[in-house]
């Protein structure tokens, strides 16, 4: 496949949300959040993984997209709540994240909530550059 | 009323496709209400049918390790109405799985004619667990389900003779 | 079973919205296969109770004049909890379009206010004599019977023009 550009990556990633979110093409911007702007729910990140991995051939491991096993280390969480060490082990772990809401209140169960457009973009354009 | 909504599998290929048949017959009870004076088989059960097919499919790829339950139905479409007397064949194959969720494609015909087309997401629920609370035995493969399967692998589908 | 899956209507906005609820009871014999230690409303029959909420939108604001309503496509429908027996689900469905052949609706189920399910449904809208003008009589017969089960179930609070 003939490298895409970013902005044909964006357009790929944004139908797709428009497919699995039954959301309208302007709604998709680079900020949007997918569960607080789009309305997305476990499963259809479950549902949008899937259909992402297919139309960019790439995988898309659930661990890498959202890392379980620093959520659940009870080095990096205290009562539900990532403390600074966590902090910046996600910030490693999630370069494609922006995770400056997410500090203010780092509640494990609201992980989802970090992921925009943007960050879903950023995510497939790496695993696009790993392939060569 | 059972809720088994396929009356034989035609074919299995494990991890890949499956086929069953549903038989649409007036001695069913919900096609007296839908509609008591021209029965139609209700699309919602149809999607049933073509869920059945599928997560049967998926679960016999795992070796029936997870509770298979349909969790999203991407798109379900009807092209036509289907009437008493007429035998749907649901068409099932897997286009994504692994260790927490499914994705199915479907077809839908009679008489070769596509009648509808459903692909769905299927979530293995004890990988996902999201606050619900549910038994811990796999309930989703009854016993009803499995003879389904099995007749299946024994018979083959051939006729037996008396 | 009986293939109704709406107990009751209680608000409907003419050709806009309804909110509609249905019970479920541990008598309902399906239950038994779905599942045998776990009984729980079936998924599809909650896509079912959607419909059929909606699709008394449409006979409603049209006046009954198309004898069949059916799902034509259903668009991401997601399924986020169970319904067990004892309790009642409540749909809301919105209507996006409406015209006498087509119509598009939006519709959620709650328990408790906890969101079930949701989805986007596209129904169409038909009349056996279109086809095949001896049906007449099949379209009288049919209109005739969604006309008394909406008389059994629909209870509004009064919205607009719609007081049953």
């Amino acid at each position: 496949m003939p490298a895409l550009s970013r902005q044909e990556i964006f357009e790929n990633v944004k139908q797709t949300l428009v497919d699995a979110l039954s959301v309208e093409e302007d709604e998709v911007t680079e900020e949007a959040t997918l569960t607080g702007d789009l309305g997305a729910e476990s499963i259809d990140f479950l549902d949008i993984v899937f259909r992402l991995e297919k139309t960019f051939n790439i995988k898309m491991p659930q661990e890498e997209l959202i890392p379980r096993d620093i959520l659940s280390n009870p080095d990096y969480v205290n009562d539900r709540k990532l403390n600074a060490a966590g902090i910046a082990a996600l910030k490693q772990a999630m370069p494609h994240a922006d995770l400056s809401e997410f500090e203010k209140d780092p509640d494990i169960d609201k992980i989802s909530d970090v992921f925009t457009v943007g960050s879903i973009v950023r995510f497939v354009e790496a695993k696009l550059a790993e392939k060569g | 009323m059972r809720w088994i909504w396929i009356d034989r599998f035609e074919q299995v290929e494990t991890g890949v496709q499956a086929g069953a048949v549903k038989n649409v017959s007036l001695a069913e009870e919900h096609l007296h209400d839908h509609f008591a004076d021209f029965p139609l088989m209700p699309p919602s059960l149809m999607i049933e049918g073509m869920a059945q097919t599928a997560g049967i499919l998926v679960g016999e790829a795992r070796g029936f390790a997870e509770k298979v339950i349909l969790a999203k139905i991407k798109r379900a479409r009807f092209d036509r109405l289907v009437r008493p007397g007429e035998t749907l064949r649901y068409r099932a194959e897997i286009e994504q799985l692994t260790d927490a969720a499914a994705s199915t494609l479907g077809r839908i015909t009679v008489d070769d004619e596509l009648v509808g087309e459903v692909d769905l997401v299927f979530s293995h629920i004890d990988q996902n667990i999201s606050g619900l609370e549910f038994p811990q035995e796999n309930f989703v493969f009854t016993e009803a389900f499995m003879a389904l399967l099995n007749t299946f692998r024994q018979h083959g589908g051939e006729r037996i003779e008396l | 079973m009986k293939f109704v899956l709406i107990d009751r209507i209680s608000e409907l906005e003419s050709g806009k919205r309804i909110v509609a609820h249905k019970a479920l009871s541990l008598a309902e014999e399906y239950l038994q296969d779905h599942f045998p230690s776990f009984p729980v409303l079936p998924g599809v029959l909650m896509l079912e109770a959607l419909v059929q909420a909606s699709a008394w939108v449409v006979r409603e604001a049209l006046d009954f004049a198309p004898s069949l309503v059916v799902l034509k496509e259903a668009r991401n429908v997601i399924y986020k909890s169970f319904v067990v027996p004892g309790q009642v689900l409540t749909i809301e469905s919105n209507c996006r379009e409406l015209t006498p052949t087509e119509s598009t609706f939006l519709a959620s189920g709650t328990v408790a206010g906890r969101e079930i399910v949701k989805g986007r449904l596209l129904l169409r809208h038909l009349s056996l004599a279109e086809r095949d003008p001896r049906l007449t009589q099949t379209d009288e017969r049919l209109r005739a019977g969604q006309r008394t089960l909406f008389g059994l179930i629909c209870k509004p609070r009064a919205v607009g023009a719609a007081a049953g």
